[in-house]
Parts: structure tokens; C-alpha cells; sequence
């Protein structure tokens, strides 16, 4: 096998890898799957990493995967908590959600042309008539799922 | 193909995948769009995705064998496609059914780069971490469809193209590096212990990374050179298991009495 080509597509890889995390933690606003895309940065630097070990003939890069994995586990389980405490606070997963904790000078962030709820229509069990219509309770059937 | 690619030059094909790329990417993210626009827009963004990887395949390099080529391709290609399906997928569960796809594929990239323990340690720990990450999904996540902020992005179009211009930067600069000669050369390197330039003395500890009793090279070298290093990364470990439960029961101590005055 070439070793410079291997070096050279292995990095290649890390480098998509650590650009698709990247664009997610910029873009997506879910909590969860920003967190995903930090994960995916950190694979990408370890398939970088571990092509230089391989390169070089020596095991520092594989031990600083090893370490990369090690600080993973402790982001996962910090990050986990924050998550759960801030849908705790807001009942949302949204990190659009604490945008009060943003520079002075930033403008609001706002959606545009998106319904409040997503509206897909309620469907209920057909029965045989009986009785009078119960009253529904719009405000609880319009109010956004948590 | 082959003479269509000859004919173009490297850096057109990398600038033109490059940008089919983060086109793509911005077709493919979630804008908030729905029914037939969103289909169409998917579609679109596939196609521009593919192209953009056909065109950054183009610029990698020819690995030798056949079999070890098409190996690499393979295992790349999972964790790349993956990884951005984890991207732009709405649901946050499909994100972690995919992001454990890419996970097998690094794996895989990472057992043809010969780091077999890591390989194998990236499917055991992110197993638990991808098990966990459902679990969350499951208790969190809203059980009517998608939320709004699931179906809206930051920026689609800026994110998109700050990650083309990274990787179209760091696919240059790989290409520069990889072309030259070493740029360390405190160890020698395999290419040149092959080639003869350079005697080929690798110390005992930094032995080869392809040797058979790699686990336990590997080892020898974490508990040896880098003993203080792991017992920094337990206190790390430690103080993270520490502070993430004070940070959850001083929540909860915290939103408990605020509940009941609340009610009261």
C-alpha cells in the first residue's frame, strides 16, 4: 500500500468529516444533534490523527486518540446535563431558546413563514354516535407539544 | 471519465466539488420548506452531495491494490455519507441512527489505517454514548411530529459555505503536505525506512504500528511515556462524573422549592 496516498485520503476523510461537523453545530438548532455534530468533529480529528500516526511509525497519535476518546466521555456526560437542564427550563430542545444570553448589539433571531405547531391534522376514532359532542379543549389540542 | 478528469485541473475540480458540496449541504438542510419543495430541494441536494464527492474523490490518490482501494473507498464513503445524513437529518432520532453508520465507518477507516484497537474502542465506547444519546431522544423529543426548530436552520446558506472554504483550504493543505517530504522527520518514517534514504531505527517503545501484538505495544506506550497523562485524564474523568451530578441535583434542588411556591 502507498503510505503517502493512504496518508494523504485519510486525511482527506478527517478533513470532510470535521467540515460536516462543523456545519451542523453552525446550522442545526436541535441541542442534541449539535452535540452529535461535535462528536462527528472530534472523529474526523481522530481519523487524521491516527493517518499521521501511521505515517510517522510511532503511537502518539493513537494515544492521543485514546486521550480524545477519554475528554469525549467527560463532554457527553457535562454536555447531557445542560441539555437536560435547559429543556428542563424551557420544555424545548431549542438552542434558539436562550438567545436572551446573546451580545446587546445582535439582532433577535426570528422564523420566519413557520406555523407555531406543526399542523398536521388531528384525527380521532370514529365511534357511534352517542350523546352530545364533547366539548374540546382548543387551547390544550393547539398548545405546543413538550 | 478518466480523460475528462486528465483534462481538468486539480484545483478546478477541488474549487468546482467544493462548491456542488456546500450547495448541496444548503439544499439539504433543514429551511423550513415543506411538501414538494422539500422533496425536490432533497433531491437536488443529493445529487450536488454525490458530485461533491465524486470531485473530492478525484483528488485522492491511488492507495495500490485494487482490493485495498476499494476497502477504503468503501468504509470512507459510509462514514462520509452518514456523517452528513447526521447533519441534515429533521429528526433528532435519525441523526443518532445515522451518526452510529458514520461511527462504524470511522471505525472501519481507522482498521485500515492499522489502529485495530482503536477501531474497535470507537464502536465500544460510542456504542454506550449513542445508547445513551437515544435514551435522551426518547424522554426529550416531542412525540407529534417534528418541532419547529427542527425544521429551521441558523444561517443555512453561511454555515454551508464556511464549512466548503474550510475543507476546500484544508484539502490544499493536505495536498501540499502529503506531496512534500516528511515534515517531521524525528522519526523516521515507513516511507522512508522502505525507501532507503534513511537507516531504519525505530526505537523498542515506537515500534511499528502494523506489528502483530499491537494492543499490547500500544499499552506499553500509554502506561509507559504517557503514565502522568493517564492519570490526568482519570481526575479529568472524575472531576466530569463529579460535576455533571452536583450540576443536575443543585437543578433540581433549585427548581423543586420554586415549583412548590409556585402551587402555593
Amino acid at each position: 500500500m502507498n503510505p503517502a496516498a493512504l496518508l494523504h485520503d485519510a486525511l482527506l476523510v478527517g478533513a470532510i468529516l470535521f467540515a460536516l461537523g462543523l456545519v451542523g453545530i453552525l446550522a442545526r438548532r436541535n441541542l442534541i444533534v449539535m452535540f452529535l455534530s461535535a462528536e462527528l468533529m472530534l472523529q474526523g480529528i481522530s481519523v487524521s490523527l491516527v493517518a499521521w500516526s501511521r505515517h510517522h511509525g510511532d503511537w502518539g497519535g493513537q494515544v492521543l486518540v485514546i486521550f480524545v476518546l477519554t475528554v469525549a466521555a467527560c463532554e457527553a456526560a457535562l454536555a447531557l446535563v445542560f441539555v437536560l437542564q435547559a429543556f428542563a427550563r424551557t420544555g424545548r430542545l431549542d438552542a434558539a431558546a436562550w438567545q436572551a444570553l446573546r451580545e446587546a448589539n445582535l439582532p433577535r433571531a426570528v422564523d420566519h413563514g413557520l406555523p407555531a405547531v406543526d399542523s398536521l391534522p388531528l384525527t380521532f376514532p370514529r365511534l357511534t354516535p352517542a350523546g352530545v359532542l364533547p366539548e374540546t379543549d382548543d387551547e390544550l389540542l393547539q398548545r405546543e407539544h413538550v | 471519465m478518466s480523460d475528462l478528469v486528465a483534462g481538468l485541473s486539480p484545483g478546478m475540480i477541488l474549487s468546482a466539488a467544493v462548491a456542488a458540496g456546500a450547495l448541496g449541504l444548503w439544499l439539504l438542510l433543514p429551511r423550513g420548506q415543506r411538501g414538494r419543495a422539500e422533496r425536490v430541494s432533497r433531491w437536488l441536494g443529493a445529487v450536488l452531495g454525490v458530485t461533491a464527492l465524486v470531485g473530492l474523490a478525484a483528488t485522492g490518490r491511488r492507495l495500490g491494490g485494487l482490493g485495498e482501494e476499494a476497502v477504503f473507498l468503501l468504509v470512507s464513503i459510509v462514514a462520509v455519507v452518514s456523517g452528513a445524513a447526521t447533519v441534515v437529518c429533521r429528526s433528532p432520532v435519525y441523526a443518532a441512527i445515522w451518526f452510529a453508520l458514520a461511527l462504524t465507518g470511522v471505525a472501519g477507516v481507522l482498521l485500515v489505517l492499522g489502529a485495530q484497537f482503536l477501531g474497535v474502542a470507537t464502536i465500544v465506547v460510542y456504542a454506550g454514548a449513542i445508547l445513551v444519546m437515544f435514551l435522551f431522544v426518547l424522554m426529550l423529543a416531542q412525540p407529534a411530529g417534528l418541532a419547529p426548530y427542527d425544521r429551521v436552520s441558523n444561517e443555512p446558506l453561511l454555515s454551508a459555505v464556511t464549512g466548503a472554504v474550510l475543507l476546500g483550504l484544508l484539502t490544499l493543505a493536505i495536498g501540499r503536505v502529503s506531496a512534500g517530504p516528511p515534515v517531521c522527520c524525528r522519526l523516521p518514517s515507513k516511507a522512508a525506512a522502505l525507501s532507503g534514504s534513511e537507516p531504519a531505527e525505530l526505537p523498542a517503545a515506537a515500534g511499528d504500528a502494523l506489528a502483530a501484538d499491537h494492543v499490547a505495544r500500544l499499552g506499553a506506550e500509554l502506561f509507559g511515556r504517557h503514565l502522568l497523562a493517564v492519570e490526568a485524564a482519570g481526575l479529568l474523568l472524575l472531576v466530569a462524573l463529579v460535576g455533571s451530578i452536583a450540576i443536575v441535583s443543585r437543578g433540581t434542588a433549585d427548581s423543586a422549592p420554586a415549583g412548590g411556591r409556585a402551587a402555593s
